[in-house]
């Protein structure tokens, strides 16, 4: 169960976080949201697709960790075998809350930090501690607020990008087959990539500006980083091989 | 006669006529929607300020996806601006008595009813699997065994999720709508985005070509149609949609009327709107069409409200005792304002003309003909036309006569497939409480094709074979469904193939898992619809 609450520093004045990385706290993810501005990060080590929220239908990009279900092949005993994690698992156990605020008479909507206060990593032993025992946020805790606020900020852009992406048809479908070596076959559907042949076909005028909003670096930086499904598919046989 | 066509009138607005304007603006003036900067069609619209348009026909099949994606309409702007919702076949409820128990195909109340599913068969076209079902047909229903849409539609679940991209489906589907919002949506496009000319005005003649007319068409062809304020218009094709007083094919062009009453007895209807319970109240993933003792009743959810209607014969009952009935079926839902209900009065003539294309006029929808809605096959015929004279538009009016000649054959073959598919839920019904039914099984009004079919289908179901024209309105498994939705007796065969049969069993084993993944992961219509207001659906 999940309990979203606003963090603050009278109630959670001794909570910690567990910063470490394991399927016990959840990071048995397959795949996790992740957005144009670290998309450079994020396409060193995994490849990146599109697909669409089950809730609403609506595409953002996911960094891909495995081939099915609850399958993160990064995640290993000895934590998060990979030099970036994305921010959308770092950011874990915090989110980004709304508040309204009066200030000098004018109602304004402010950011917030919100928490998880069910997350497995929130206890009150171990951990990064979120707050000083004597009151002040932590490093950890002023780290975790720039981290929201670069979500927060990547997520509209990538509204934008995704946006003009399905006006150009630039978005297809695909299907990946993969085989392993044990002749093992996996199916994934629901994901979509970019659309080459319609991405060569763009105008000048389109590109120029693609260009000027960053969107074109992001465009090859996702086709690019389809190479580490390869990277994938090792660590997937690797996997079998040591069972 | 060398001249090429290039320039089409359309009489008449209305679903017919806006959906024949946007086909042909679709196929000759645009390309993947864009209007092409040099049109090669002029095509006109003239509409009459003061003729309301009829407002029935609510109900479409899954050809209307296709068509609204020719003319470039995107579904989420349909749906919402045409109160549209998701139809996924027609419930026959009471078409057969009750007295006759059976395991499958009752409902809790004991009502007889089954679903004709827009889907087809699991394994279908690949796989016919109707005769593995036959020895089973005491344990399940046709529609259970080989398709998911008659348990999905039980629970007014959708035929898609939101993440499901527009147009496609993960059941087969059409819709309800709402006419008149729907024919105000295509005129918007029409004219906005394809440069459809719309003309308001009164047409006061038709004048057919003579000795005296300086015209290179030729005689008996229209010569142009006389308005009130914009005096002549001229065109190569006239295109008749004004309904069934049919102006210019029926009236002007004398081509003669076929009327079917002798086989489809039902010449009236009283139709009214419903509104819900409650706002949230569920919308039904099918027509429900409920038998009674001289016709039936059609219902017909809408997001914001139901179109109800009763169809029936004024040979055998009156319109006071058809009101009492629609009162009838209504009190459950209304109570006692059932009684203060005033439907409005149609009458319709059953019957066709003889044939939709004659000289330089060609008719759509009404105008070429209609009968009863019962599988709702108005709008798919108004599409049909609409597309053949989209796809086949002749270059020239040399040329005309041999395309309408290849149509009017298309034309008959589909009015004489809707006749008897229409008379089949009639004949193999077991209701005997009025002479309306028994009329229904008399010889005399059955038509021999389907007599024929009916002793043929007592031996083997029904197959593609038994139609002998490629482009058919319904396929065999339409057969299929309505007679074993109506427990037609089809002698099962003694041979069936072990390898087959297994075949057949995984089929029937995939769709029971089908069934109850699609009822754990399907929204309902109107939390879909819902959704849709948040989100459109994508276009990949």
């Amino acid at each position: 169960m999940t309990q979203h609450v606003l963090l603050n520093s009278v109630e959670h004045k001794d909570l910690k976080v567990i910063t470490e990385r394991s399927a016990k706290y959840g990071d048995n993810l397959w795949y996790t949201v992740t957005f144009p501005l670290e998309f450079r990060s994020v396409q060193a080590h995994y490849p990146i697709f599109f697909h669409k929220d089950a809730a609403t239908g609506q595409f953002y990009a996911v960094a891909l960790f495995g081939f099915s279900n609850e399958d993160n092949l990064f995640l290993t005993d000895k934590g998060w075998d990979a030099s970036y994690v994305p921010l959308t698992i770092r950011r874990q156990p915090f989110l980004i809350g709304k508040q309204v605020v009066r200030e000098d008479g004018i109602e304004q909507e402010q950011h917030v930090i919100h928490i998880d206060i069910d997350h497995p990593r929130v206890n009150k032993e171990q951990g990064e501690a979120v707050f000083h025992p004597f009151g002040g946020n932590t490093d950890y805790l002023d780290e975790v607020g720039d981290m929201l606020a670069a979500i927060h900020q990547g997520l509209n852009d990538s509204k934008v990008f995704i946006d003009i992406l399905l006006e150009h048809d630039l978005l297809e479908s695909f299907t990946l087959d993969i085989e392993l070596d044990n002749g093992e076959k996996h199916q994934m559907i629901g994901f979509y990539t970019i659309n080459e042949e319609k991405l060569n076909m763009l105008e000048g005028a389109v590109l120029a500006k693609l260009h000027q909003q960053g969107y074109l670096q992001a465009i090859y930086m996702s086709m690019a980083s389809q190479s580490n499904v390869r990277g994938l598919l090792d660590r997937k046989n690797a996997q079998h091989k040591n069972r | 006669m060398q001249k090429a066509v290039t320039k089409i009138v359309i009489v008449g607005g209305g679903t017919a006529g806006w959906i024949t304007a946007g086909l042909i603006a679709a196929e000759h003036n645009a390309d993947n929607g864009r209007l092409s900067p040099s049109p090669k069609l002029d095509i006109t619209l003239i509409e009459s300020p003061d003729v309301p348009t009829i407002g029935v026909g609510e109900g479409t099949w899954p050809s209307m996806r296709s068509t609204l994606q020719k003319i470039g309409i995107d579904e989420t702007t349909f749906l919402l601006q045409c109160d549209a919702s998701f139809k996924q076949g027609s419930r026959f409820i009471d078409w057969q008595e009750t007295s006759k128990p059976s395991t499958t195909n009752n409902m809790p109340n004991g009502q007889h009813s089954y679903l004709h599913p827009f889907s087809l068969p699991i394994g279908e076209p690949q796989f016919a699997i109707a005769p593995f079902w036959l020895p089973h047909k005491a344990q399940i229903s046709f529609a259970d065994a080989v398709c998911q849409q008659n348990q999905v539609s039980q629970h007014a679940l959708a035929p898609k999720q939101i993440s499901t991209s527009e147009y496609s489906f993960i059941n087969n589907y059409g819709y309800h709508l709402n006419a008149g919002k729907f024919s105000q949506l295509l005129q918007q496009h029409c004219t906005k985005n394809l440069a459809v000319k719309h003309i308001i005005d009164h047409v006061t003649d038709i004048v057919l070509v003579d000795e005296t007319t300086q015209t290179d068409l030729p005689k008996g062809d229209i010569s142009h149609v006389l308005t009130q304020q914009q005096g002549q218009i001229h065109a190569d094709l006239f295109i008749d949609c004004t309904g069934v007083k049919s102006l210019l094919l029926g009236e002007k062009l004398a081509v003669p009327f076929i009327n079917q009453k002798h086989v489809l007895f039902n010449d009236s209807a009283l139709a009214i709107q419903v509104p819900y319970a409650e706002d949230n109240s569920p919308i039904a993933s099918c027509t429900h069409s409920t038998a009674q003792t001289h016709g039936w009743i059609w219902d017909i959810g809408l997001p914001s409200r139901r179109g109800v209607g009763h169809v029936y014969s004024s040979s055998h009952t009156n319109d006071e005792q058809a009101l009492q009935q629609l009162m009838a079926y209504l009190k459950p839902d209304l109570g006692e304002k059932a009684a203060d209900i005033s439907p409005r009065k149609l009458n319709i003539a059953p019957g066709h003309h003889q044939i939709c294309w004659k000289n330089n006029c060609v008719a759509v929808g009404m105008a070429a003909g209609f009968i009863e809605p019962l599988e709702a096959s108005a709008l798919a015929l108004v599409e049909w036309t609409a597309k053949a004279v989209a796809t086949q538009l002749p270059p020239t009016r040399g040329t005309m006569d041999t395309i309408a000649k290849r149509v009017n054959q298309q034309f008959q073959h589909h009015w004489q497939q809707i006749i008897e598919f229409l008379k089949l839920h009639y004949v193999i019904s077991n209701r005997s409480d009025s002479d309306y039914w028994h009329d229904h099984r008399a010889a005399t009004s059955i038509p021999d094709a389907l007599t024929e079919q009916l002793a043929l289908w007592r031996h083997q179901a029904p197959s593609q074979h038994d139609f002998i024209y490629r482009e058919m309105l319904f396929p065999a498994a339409s057969y299929q469904f309505v007679l074993y939705g109506m427990q037609f007796e089809t002698q099962p065969q003694a041979q069936l193939k072990p390898s087959m049969k297994q075949q057949a069993q995984q089929l029937f084993t995939e769709n029971i898992q089908r069934i109850s993944r699609l009822r754990q992961v399907l929204p309902t219509n109107r939390a879909l619809l819902n959704q849709l207001k948040l989100n459109g659906f994508s276009k990949i």
